[in-house]
């Protein structure tokens, strides 16, 4: 089937004016925030889980390679199309299904922003707790696809811990429910295995997602450091004292200086590190942890540590971390940002080998981290024109995932392995771990046209 | 049979002679549902699973995987048998992080000495056990001075499950109400497949997207994709307090409006359990002793800082007594722990006493449980057969035992036919009704997974892929997979 006759054949099922075949169209849709691209034939924008099944249907029948696109906020390549095909972008499923507060559910179309719906669910007292940097243009579809994180995993798990059923849209077309309203339901956790696929099973068309009571209280800190491994050691020692935080979230001062140079939060410039502590739940006893805290802060050398008084003053602490990944964009031209997560305790080891692979390949990196579950972000700042920062740009951020794994961490906490990191899967695969994948994704795609050539590496030597 | 002697000499050159079992009693003692294995094997370590059942491949022997046993009557009959593999030899704790909060241990580690582990020296410990020696080795550890944390499930058998079993049926307890379920807390595992390939995924970060999350497949499939060998858990530090509150009622409609009410706040308790007199009277508690339980008692656990545990519990014993409690009693930390375990203990101390005693769990939409509740003791009331019924208000869990003396012709069809409506009424209030133990001879009336769900396709899809000959556990668990 050529192009033509597919784009025509997608508006029978999704009408003239939801599939884009213009050159112009497509080039848009080659591309996510990783530092890959490739263009689609067609990009179709379905309104229902029954166009899905039937655009899923023809590409089976034609073995026409097939991705789901939410908002394209993707670090590592996932949702780029690189064996051409059909691009299904759920920007029309962005519906708000239902919320159900006696069952403590939403159930909800894939291209949801994940923002909308934690305003929505927060107007009635509840919240859904995974919180990716990107939740304001992030959709619960991309979310579902790369187990999303964010700042509050520590305490409240990642995205998987937060689905209870999906539905689901298999290779042949045929629409399943998985999982439900009603916990346990027996049989493989297929919901628990889709979260975190990376697209490459089948196309999520709606989600039941846990709802949680919003917090009575929040308090917030900010603590000022001079060394990192005295806000690294703060982190160690707060969960030493049985304190479970909400969040706990570092930056080193290039990202300090990125956002000082743009927004300005009022960050010493002299300083190493802040650390931002959160804690949340019933008001009784929390006085007297945050006191504990900025005890131990203390007792780890901090400059100034402070506590914001109300939701005005927590914003303001907030606003840095929240800023710095566009600060550190506005103050260069392109960063790449490593996902490389590591046990919480081995911090300060991984940072400062991080700034030996700086040094070593002279790229600038500036580092804003979950510091609670270990997962940093190194930002490798360049200019993406100068193709030989590029190179060494590349093998840096190989480097520091290598850096990670040899501690005893991971390549990537929540940004997913796509295509960007399909090498340093051997890092921490060895080919019988890889070879187990293969098979659980041959029985949902055995012809390989879903998502084709992400997170999983081809066979070194095939047949 | 000259050709099996032939596979236990190779069994025997995997694992060693003293660890093939073949006598009678041996095969006896391992019967699954009747059904005795030609072999009992135990291995040591991950290889050397993976020799067995690389053997059991090429021979084409069906694997039943065991860990002490205490859940060996969930599923259906296995279509056949000739290995039972048990990972008793296999309980070392390979990795003890507890500064990460992460634990890393074999399958066959118990649970118990997982929790003995991790307490702090003063005996605060996440169950109320005799002794804090663990039966465990342990090989690499992290600094020992960090301690006082815990592996947050409260599963049934929590004093001789080992973890591999609470993992394969994702066995859970009260508390999942605040700690949420055994898959969520599994971060990484080291698996055999059924070709005998060794297998790991996921690892020791609470954040991890590096390719599928196989412990989440692994996690409740009752062995019917693999041996789980090595198992990699989050931990929480232990509570700062723990406290119970028992109040009882004469009426279920003000038993479960308290369980209501409570889950219309915002408190955050660890489990609310709305339980019949029957039910509480067996677990035989001693800590309560002027506590008078009446037809119903509702538990509220609460393990939270301090302060917050003394608002809840002043706020929730009030709700009670506005509404008429009959009776109510406090349990403080030991007494509280020594609760919890009678909990978990149930079900075995009942299988004790009831040799035809069936449990099943039921699971619904959280708002119906009232509806479903009173459903089902219409219709075991009906049916003149004594039970145990215990809510998990709050989750969408109600543990169903009947008491049934010695399983006869009559009572198990009576049993079938209870089980079989209440299946439909759980059913239509979106959830299920899963046997999770039965005597043998019954389990041919009874429909042990309840209804097939319409997923079920994409599972045979998976357990065709990754168990091409059918080798483990087969026809044990959903739809005869």
């Amino acid at each position: 089937m050529d192009n033509k006759e597919l784009a025509e054949r997608l508006r029978e099922i999704a009408g003239k004016d939801y599939v884009l075949t213009s050159d112009m169209d497509r080039m848009l849709y080659s591309y996510d925030a990783s530092l890959e691209k490739a263009i689609p034939d067609v990009v179709v924008l379905p309104n229902s889980t029954e166009e899905v099944s039937k655009i899923m249907s023809l590409a089976y029948r034609e073995k026409i390679p097939i991705l789901g696109r939410g908002s394209g906020t993707n670090l590592t390549g996932g949702s780029i199309p690189v064996k051409g095909g059909i691009v299904v972008h759920f920007s029309r499923m962005n519906r708000i299904l239902e919320i159900d507060i006696p069952n403590r559910t939403a159930t909800v179309e894939p291209g949801v922003i994940t923002l909308d719906l934690q305003t929505e669910v927060l107007k009635k007292g509840f919240i859904y707790q995974p919180d990716p940097a990107s939740q304001k243009v992030s959709t619960i579809g991309g979310n579902i696809a790369e187990n999303s994180g964010g700042p509050h995993c520590l305490k409240y798990g990642v995205t998987s811990n937060h689905i209870l059923g999906l539905e689901v849209v298999l290779n042949d077309g045929t629409v399943i429910w998985t999982g439900g309203k009603s916990r346990d339901n027996p049989g493989y956790d297929l919901a628990g295995l889709f979260v975190g696929s990376e697209g490459t099973l089948g196309l999520v068309t709606k989600a039941i997602l846990k709802l949680e009571r919003a917090p009575e209280t929040i308090k917030t800190m900010l603590a000022i450091y001079e060394t990192i491994e005295d806000g690294a050691n703060t982190v160690s020692a707060i969960i030493a004292e049985g304190i479970v935080p909400a969040t706990l979230e570092m930056m080193d001062n290039p990202v300090m200086r990125a956002v000082e140079e743009t927004i300005k939060v009022g960050y010493p410039l002299d300083a190493a590190a802040v650390l931002i502590i959160e804690l949340d739940g019933m008001p009784e006893g929390m006085d007297e942890k945050a006191q504990k805290i900025m005890e131990i802060c203390k007792q780890n050398n901090v400059r100034e540590v402070k506590l914001a008084k109300d939701d005005a003053e927590r914003d303001l602490l907030w606003a840095g971390r929240k800023g710095a990944f566009g600060a550190v964009g506005q103050v260069r031209p392109s960063y790449l940002c490593c996902d490389g997560t590591v046990p919480r305790t081995k911090l300060p080891e991984v940072l400062n080998k991080v700034m030996d692979i700086s040094k070593k390949y002279d790229v600038p990196i500036g580092n804003v981290f979950h510091a609670g579950d270990g997962n940093l972000h190194p930002l490798i700042m360049f200019d993406e024109r100068n193709k030989d920062e590029l190179k060494r740009v590349l093998k840096a951020s190989t480097d520091i995932l290598k850096a990670c794994v040899d501690v005893g961490g991971t390549i990537s906490g929540e940004h997913g392995v796509g295509l960007e990191k399909l090498k340093e899967t051997s890092f921490i695969f060895c080919e019988n771990d890889i070879e187990f994948e293969r098979h659980i994704k041959k029985a949902f795609d055995p012809d390989d046209f879903i998502n084709p050539g992400k997170m999983i590496p081809e066979p070194v030597c095939e047949q | 049979m000259a050709q099996f002697t032939e596979t236990v000499e190779k069994l025997v050159s995997i694992v060693g002679k003293e660890h093939v079992k073949t006598e009678p009693d041996d095969l006896a003692t391992h019967a699954v549902d009747n059904l005795k294995p030609k072999a009992v094997v135990f291995p040591k370590d991950t290889q050397q699973v993976s020799k067995v059942v690389e053997l059991a491949s090429r021979e084409n022997l069906a694997i039943v995987p065991r860990g002490s046993g205490s859940k060996m009557s969930m599923g259906n009959p296995p279509k056949r048998l000739d290995l039972v593999v048990c990972t008793s030899r296999m309980n070392h704790m390979i990795d003890v992080d507890t500064s990460n909060l992460t634990i890393t241990v074999e399958a066959g580690v118990k649970f118990r000495d997982i929790q003995a582990r991790l307490a702090t020296e003063e005996d605060r410990c996440y169950l109320p056990l005799g002794d804090l020696t663990s039966q465990a080795d342990e090989a690499i550890c992290s600094d020992r001075s960090h301690s006082g944390c815990f592996l947050p499930i409260d599963p049934p058998f929590s004093d001789i499950a080992t973890i591999g079993g609470i993992i394969a049926t994702n066995s859970t307890g009260p508390r999942r109400l605040l700690y949420n379920l055994p898959r969520d807390m599994i971060l990484g595992v080291r698996l055999v497949a059924p070709s005998g390939l060794i297998a790991g995924a996921g690892g020791k970060t609470v954040k991890n997207v590096s390719g599928y999350d196989t412990s989440k497949l692994m996690a409740g499939s009752l062995g019917t994709l693999g041996i789980m060998c090595e198992m990699t858990f989050r931990l929480l530090p232990l509570p700062e307090k723990m406290a119970t509150l028992l109040l009882s009622f004469e009426s279920f409609s003000d038993a479960s409006k308290v369980a209501k009410q409570i889950f219309d706040t915002t408190l955050l308790p660890a489990a609310v359990e709305v339980m019949n007199g029957a039910t509480f009277t067996a677990m035989n508690i001693k800590d309560a002793p002027g506590f008078e339980p009446g037809e119903y008692v509702v538990v509220v656990a609460f393990e939270a800082f301090q302060e917050a545990v003394d608002r809840m519990r002043s706020e929730i014993k009030k709700m009670g007594l506005d509404l008429g409690a009959k009776s109510d009693a406090s349990l403080d930390d030991a007494s509280h722990q020594r609760f919890w375990l009678a909990v978990s203990e149930l079900e075995g101390m009942l299988a004790r006493k009831f040799s035809g005693l069936v449990c099943a769990k039921l699971n619904y939409r959280i708002s119906e449980w009232e509806d479903v509740y009173n459903f089902c003791q219409k219709v075991l009331s009906d049916s003149k057969i004594d039970y145990s019924l215990q809510a998990h208000a709050g989750s969408g869990i109600c543990l169903l035992r009947l008491l049934i003396a010695e399983s006869d012709g009559e009572t198990t069809e009576a049993a079938a036919r209870a089980l079989e409506k209440m299946l439909q009424k759980s059913v239509e209030a979106g959830g299920n009704l899963v046997i999770q133990r039965a005597p043998a001879s019954a389990k041919g009336k009874l429909r042990m997974w309840g209804e097939l769900s319409p997923d079920f396709i994409v599972m045979r899809r998976l357990k065709e892929q990754l168990d091409t000959s059918g080798i483990m556990s087969p026809g044990r668990f959903v739809g005869g997979l």
